[in-house]
């Protein structure tokens, strides 16, 4: 049983002698066979995938050389819309506004790990804390932007009550162009802590024992262990975390659109997404907001790759 | 007959004219100039559906659920209704058309009539509303007008939608408040000038309690019109923002806040707070809707309506919004749809059942000043809302243009004139090219 579903064997025999041609093509047959089957498993989510992401996705690329007003046929207009958003300062200030909100994922990294290690001691009520940090998490982004707005009125916030206990009178965050975007920051962080929390506890569990043994051995201070052993160990899921968090918060839209409906004052809140589904609903705009969607798209890109490019170097590095 | 808007009237005259209509066509004449099938009549409605897609509130739906209900039941056709809510619907709207699936009737807003008629999207009604004999004139001239196009502006031409509704923006005042402080109250026929009105507003402020307190968005227009100025030309070709008198109302109206401080603080002009706040009877001035008459009619103090301050024309002065019912030109029963857009917009219980629940005032003209006027709920000067709907409420400036978004800009950093960091007129200079760019670019999307 072991020999014919190892994969080993029958390699082995290949290399030693020249493979007699029925038993070849009868498990060919069977291949195929097999393969119609593994195909028809895959065709339904391929044809779903081909129909709701790829042909959008073409779509909207030649969308974004046409001038479409979503009411009649879009007219090809060349790089007309390109042109129009390299001198679109809305567009500039949008962009600027998407990756400020990034700051954000650092501190919550930062913030998840340090709740991992405290949920990974032993102690009292330690799945009761997994499970609240978890709650965000799973709760619609919708409600949860409508209770920050609350919590964020400068009048009856409850975050202005809170810092009025502590004697600091607090900003009318949403209203103000210098606090808009931290209020947004703070929200995305808590609202994404557990979910980080959760993929970090789980790396932490699966880091050897050994290793900080054989480091306390030599005495290591549990400083130089965690940054010599649990880091790295962590690395792959703080890479993961890096980039799914990019590319997700580069898309940033609900909370902006429920939170701040009209970009925020003075635009200070607009987020690249929100001003590409402003352009194309409420301006009817569909090709510019294509160009500037494919924009985002190629940066995005871009910039994983780059992430790619850096952990493989680091990896390699590593080894050396 | 066919003066008269009663349920069974209206119908009636709906299904003559649409059978008139398809016998004209089967003579080879196609009079409606609309589809020239009879199969829409109103007897033969028996078997069809019509998909009709609408937003609104509780009490809206409750109102047009009934409609819906005595429409179907007199007709024999079948109605899906669609609902959504305000956020969605445009959205939702824009897929249903990309997607090629229109519901047959459905709301459309004052601002997109032009890009809609110049699409072929909705389809031109004049026809049928003349077939069937419908006196036009018992609708606000206003709530027609706003869906009327003659292929270059709004306002003017075939009419491509019925008013769902229109809704006068009017100011309201804290009549317990007033009282309380000894403050005369305001004349209803005779406005305060905005020195007189600031001069109130100061009187009632003091520690829990403010003169006013006004989102600019909403309330600006009233100032800005009053004193002869405007966004745009009435063309709505040039961006005319930069005007001295345009600048005299901005500061105005800024300075209510800045030197009197008369309202609770600049950034809560924008928040629900002042809202709120007139609601607790902290607030002696605000603006009444008739969408919020319902909701103000359950309030401990006592309210009542007042003509707009006015500025160096001393004409009082606002905006009269407006919600269409059009019918798309793709709809396979024409007649059908369109008697639904009119039994919508015109039936008598509907439309006494809309203003009794206090969520708009009535689209007949002498439903509005007859019995409307004569109910005895609040407000008590209902008349103010009747008088902007007849005579001198405005549209919004964005709802004759292609798209809202140069209008949209002027909105986006005027914070800075209302915290003082910047003169309104040097703001207006610098906006004034900004917004004239954007007006360009719809006007050149519209092929004008």
């Amino acid at each position: 049983m072991s020999a014919t579903t190892a994969p080993a064997a029958p390699a082995a025999r290949a290399a030693t002698a020249s493979p007699p041609s029925p038993p070849s093509k009868r498990k060919s047959k069977l291949y195929r066979r097999e393969n119609l089957v593994a195909a028809a498993f895959i065709a339904l989510p391929l044809v779903g995938f081909l129909t709701f992401a790829i042909g959008p996705f073409l779509y909207s690329i030649y969308a974004s050389f046409t001038n479409w007003n979503m009411l009649s046929s879009p007219t090809w207009i060349g790089l007309a819309n390109y042109r129009q958003a390299f001198g679109d300062p809305y567009f500039r200030t949008s962009l600027f506004n998407t990756f400020f909100y990034m700051i954000g994922i650092p501190i919550g990294l930062a913030l998840s790990l340090t709740l991992a290690l405290a949920m990974n001691r032993r102690m009292p009520g330690q799945s009761f804390f997994r499970a609240i940090y978890y709650v965000p998490v799973v709760s619609s982004l919708a409600a949860v932007s409508i209770l920050w707005q609350w919590a964020y009125n400068g009048d009856f916030g409850l975050v202005n009550q809170a810092l009025e206990l502590i004697g600091v009178d607090g900003p009318n965050w949403l209203m103000n162009v210098s606090t808009v975007k931290p209020a947004l920051i703070i929200m995305a962080i808590w609202k994404g802590l557990g979910y980080s929390m959760l993929l970090y506890l789980a790396a932490l569990q699966s880091v050897p024992r050994s290793l900080y043994e054989a480091a306390e051995l030599d005495g290591a201070s549990s400083m130089k262990r965690f940054w010599h052993i649990t880091l790295p160990m962590v690395q792959p899921v703080t890479f993961f975390l890096v980039v799914t968090n990019i590319i997700a918060g580069s898309q940033i839209f609900t909370e902006i659109n429920i939170m701040t409906p009209t970009g925020g004052p003075e635009f200070s809140s607009a987020s690249v997404v929100w001003y590409i589904w402003r352009q194309a609903f409420s301006n009817l705009q569909m090709g510019y907001a294509s160009a500037m969607a494919v924009l985002l798209g190629i940066l995005v890109f871009l910039i994983t790759a780059f992430q790619f490019w850096l952990n493989a170097r680091n990896a390699h590095e590593g080894v050396d | 007959m066919f003066g008269n808007f009663s349920r069974r009237s209206l119908l009636g005259g709906i299904g003559a004219a649409a059978m008139a209509a398809g016998l004209a066509a089967c003579g080879g004449e196609t009079s409606t100039g609309s589809s020239s099938s009879a199969s829409g009549s109103a007897a033969g409605g028996a078997g069809v559906e019509l998909t009709y897609m609408f937003r609104g509130g509780e009490d809206e739906r409750k109102a047009y659920d009934q409609a819906i209900a005595a429409f179907e039941k007199q007709t024999g056709a079948k109605v899906k209704v669609i609902v959504t809510d305000a956020d969605q619907y445009r959205t939702k709207l824009q897929a249903a058309i990309t997607g090629n699936q229109v519901p047959d009737v459905f709301y459309l807003e004052q601002g997109s009539v032009m890009a809609f008629a110049k699409n072929g999207i909705v389809k031109n009604i004049t026809p049928d509303i003349e077939a069937a004999g419908l006196d036009i004139d018992r609708v606000w001239k206003y709530g027609v007008d706003s869906y009327r196009f003659d292929g270059d502006q709004v306002g003017q031409g075939d009419i491509y939608g019925l008013p769902k509704d229109v809704g006068p923006f009017s100011f309201g005042y804290n009549k317990t408040m007033l009282e309380a402080a000894g403050i005369p109250l305001p004349d209803k026929d005779k406005p305060y000038t905005w020195a007189e009105f600031r001069e109130v507003a100061k009187q009632l402020t003091k520690d829990e309690q403010w003169g006013t307190g006004l989102n600019v968005v909403w309330n600006l227009q009233a100032w800005v019109w009053s004193n002869g100025a405007d966004w745009a030309d009435e063309e709505r070709r040039t961006v005319t923002v930069d005007t001295p008198e345009f600048a005299e109302a901005l500061q105005d109206f800024a300075d209510i806040q800045l030197v009197d401080k008369s309202t609770p603080s600049v950034e809560q002009a924008q928040t629900m707070d002042t809202y709120q706040r007139w609601m607790r009877g902290q607030i002696g001035f605000f603006p009444v809707g008739p969408w919020d008459v319902s909701t103000y009619r359950e309030l401990d103090f006592e309210w009542d309506l007042i003509p707009w301050p006015v500025g160096k024309t001393g004409e009082t002065a606002t905006w009269l919004g407006s919600l269409g019912i059009s019918v798309s030109n793709k709809t396979k029963h024409p007649e059908l749809a369109t008697q639904l857009a009119m039994f919508l917009s015109a039936d008598e219980e509907t439309q006494r059942s809309l203003y009794k629940a206090g969520v708009q005032i009535p689209n007949l003209v002498d439903m509005a000043e007859g019995e409307y006027l004569d109910d005895e709920l609040a407000p008590a000067n209902k008349e103010e809302f009747v008088q902007i709907a007849r005579d001198y409420g405005r549209a919004l400036p964005a709802a004759e243009t292609w798209s809202p978004e140069w209008y949209d800009d002027f909105w986006i950093d005027i914070q800075q004139v209302l915290d003082g960091k910047v003169t309104a007129a040097d703001w207006l200079a610098q906006v004034q090219p900004r917004m004239q760019q954007k007006l360009d670019q719809a006007n050149m999307a519209a092929g004008r």
